[in-house]
């Protein structure tokens, strides 16, 4: 009875997620098995040439290995960057904890194209940035930070660090301000308690955010798109240009299946390595 | 082997009243010493004194005539035993251990056999590949002690580390960590709320209410000659009998329910506080020939002891605990005697 009533529950939630997940994961998938049709989105039978031509060609595999560059220094960087702060924001005493939420928060709160904008303007040849040294005197050109790797890299982090500092900083919120006492009683110095207790302790929070980050930078179109521009492409922007400026349904579906397969196996790779093996 | 000693200990938190307020106590090379009172009383806050944790206002803390009052707690040479055991939850139960001993640069085999000899001495070498979470609350505890204890630190601390077990462990050990101090013959420190612990472990209780030390001594003195009324209170069930000395023979009071010969001379005419303990009080029936007739108003059964309350003919009241000898029900009239060197003596009003 109880049983009965538990998956009616559930069933509304099953329905949704099948329809508007479930078959829009199916559908690419199978339609990176079919052939390219003339004037219609899919010609007749199946085939493995779409894979064919990403392998073949280098242009789609360098793509591939810089858009997963992209994304693990993204995650290096935010990772860099948030844990420092995530331990802060976990004191117990923070002096103005919801202004300091708020700041990290920020990045949200604003629309991912806005944000973008944002930072072509500082970005650019005649952006903030290259303006303000340039009256400086500091330099004579315009340094290189859009349409490249390193802006769509700096974009990146500014845009996903609260996915990093997040469960870091809940992660730390976790952990009993007596063990790092008791690590000191045995002796352990400021810097060995961080490395010894406190960082392999933050091990899973930093684990989560290290995937998000690294799935959301991999996936991430909108920021590449403004501020690589038609650079630096990355292979989210090249689905997307297949998709809806080519119509090459076929294609990019089998481009972004390639993706997704190579980043699932890299986080999949990444979460063995980093495996924890104790609970609290 | 150390011996330590606070000398006007003070511990102010800014725009507060001293939390510990200038307590001076000499604790003797070796022994187990109880800091006991309520919550608040300062006896936490003295102890992260004594490792290190919380700076002090003023005063010093001396090991072994060191003063230690600058030396970081990493630098002191202290083994804690925290109320939640604190122990490292990613790693094994003998790394928990290895690391104190890791700190200070100790060879790998020398690491293993004092983390093994250790480990025997708390029973838990069957264990040493487990992680925390997957001990009980005792072993656990039994792990805390043991990763203080392997580093042979110069004093042990323990904060309330009984506390989160159940009452059955908690006895269980009580005995066993008096029998390891005994052992090892280290200098301990031991941080209570219950008199039950501080009473049945300690060479020396320290009494402490609102920052300050009421009453320093060994369990039994604490008990049977406590200098306040709140410390009688605090370490048992006390009963406070005002009394007047008498005038012509101060070796006697002069009380509600009747003369009683004090153990010792007294001022003539002052008020006193009489205190007895409720099991020092001898119960008769009330045809017995002797003793202060009283009446029972309500009695606790446990089984080998009974707890009475009695009212005398004034209608003061006391508390008597005895190991029923006869039958006695609410509403029987009975006789109390005291031997009157069970009574201890309070000047003034307690």
């Amino acid at each position: 009875m109880r049983q009965r009533t538990a998956i009616l529950l559930l069933l509304p939630a099953a329905i949704l997620l099948t329809v508007f997940l479930a078959v829009p994961y199916v559908t690419v998938i199978t339609s990176a098995f079919r052939t390219p049709g003339e004037g219609t989105p899919f010609g007749e039978g199946y085939t493995l040439g779409n894979f064919g031509r990403i392998f073949s060609q280098w242009y789609y595999i360098g793509q591939a290995l810089n858009t997963m560059l992209i994304g693990a220094i993204t995650t290096l960087v935010t990772l860099l960057i948030a844990l420092p702060v995530a331990f802060q924001l976990a004191r117990p005493k923070l002096f103005l904890r919801g202004l300091a939420y708020g700041i990290v928060l920020s990045p949200l709160l604003v629309g991912i194209v806005i944000r973008s904008y944002g930072w072509t303007i500082l970005l650019g040849n005649n952006g903030v940035i290259n303006r303000t040294l340039r009256d400086w005197g500091l330099i004579d050109h315009p340094l290189p930070l859009m349409y490249n790797t390193l802006g769509i890299i700096i974009a990146l982090t500014h845009v996903f660090l609260p996915f990093m500092i997040l469960p870091i900083m809940s992660a730390v919120q976790g952990i009993d301000p007596s063990v790092p006492a008791a690590a000191r009683s045995l002796g352990a110095k400021r810097f060995t308690v961080i490395r010894r207790v406190l960082l392999p302790l933050a091990m899973p929070g930093i684990q989560s955010g290290c995937i998000l980050v690294f799935v959301l930078s991999l996936s991430s179109y909108v920021t590449p798109a403004l501020i690589g521009g038609f650079r630096v492409k990355t292979t989210a922007v090249t689905v997307v240009d297949a998709m809806l400026d080519t119509f090459q349904w076929p294609f990019g579906a089998a481009l972004a299946l390639t993706l997704a397969v190579v980043g699932g196996g890299t986080v999949l790779i990444f979460a063995r390595l980093t495996r924890i093996k104790w609970k609290t | 082997m150390t011996e330590v000693r606070l000398d006007g200990l003070t511990k102010i938190y800014s725009g507060h009243k001293p939390a510990v307020d200038a307590i001076s106590l000499t604790i003797p090379s070796g022994q187990f010493v109880s800091l006991l009172g309520p919550s608040g009383c300062g006896k936490t806050t003295t102890l992260k004194m004594l490792a290190g944790f919380e700076d002090v206002s003023s005063g010093a803390i001396t090991f072994d005539g060191q003063d230690v009052v600058r030396v970081p707690a990493e630098d002191r040479d202290i083994g804690m035993v925290f109320q939640n055991y604190a122990l490292f939850p990613h790693m094994t139960v003998f790394q928990n251990l290895a690391f104190g001993l890791e700190m200070r640069k100790i060879g790998k085999a020398e690491i293993k056999r004092r983390v093994q000899a250790t480990l025997e001495m708390v029973q838990l070498d069957h264990l040493a590949d487990r992680y925390p979470a997957q001990l009980s609350g005792g072993q656990q505890q039994r792990v805390a002690i043991g990763r203080a204890l392997v580093i042979e630190p110069r004093i042990l601390l323990l904060d309330e580390p009984l506390a989160n077990l159940d009452a059955k462990l908690r006895e269980e050990m009580r005995v066993f960590i008096r029998a390891l101090q005994k052992r090892v013959g280290i200098t301990t420190v031991y941080v209570t709320h219950d008199q039950a612990e501080a009473m049945t472990m300690s060479d020396l209780v320290v009494v402490m209410f609102d920052g300050t030390i009421a009453q320093a001594g060994a369990p039994s003195e604490i008990y049977e000659q406590p200098r306040s009324a709140t410390v009688a209170g605090f370490v048992g069930q006390v009963n406070l009998i005002p009394a007047v000395v008498e005038a012509h023979r101060p070796d006697h009071v002069d009380t509600p329910f009747g003369e009683i010969p004090l153990p010792f001379p007294a001022q003539p005419g002052a008020k006193v506080t009489l205190v007895l303990r409720p099991e020092a009080v001898d119960l008769h029936r009330a045809d017995a020939g002797q003793g202060v007739p009283a009446k029972v108003i309500s009695l606790q059964y446990s089984g080998a002891i009974v707890d009475y309350v009695l009212e005398f003919a004034d209608g003061t009241r006391m508390d008597v605990k005895t190991i029923p000898r006869h039958r006695v029900m609410v509403g029987d009239e009975v006789r109390l005697s005291v031997d009157p060197s069970r009574f201890w003596m309070l000047d003034g009003e307690g």
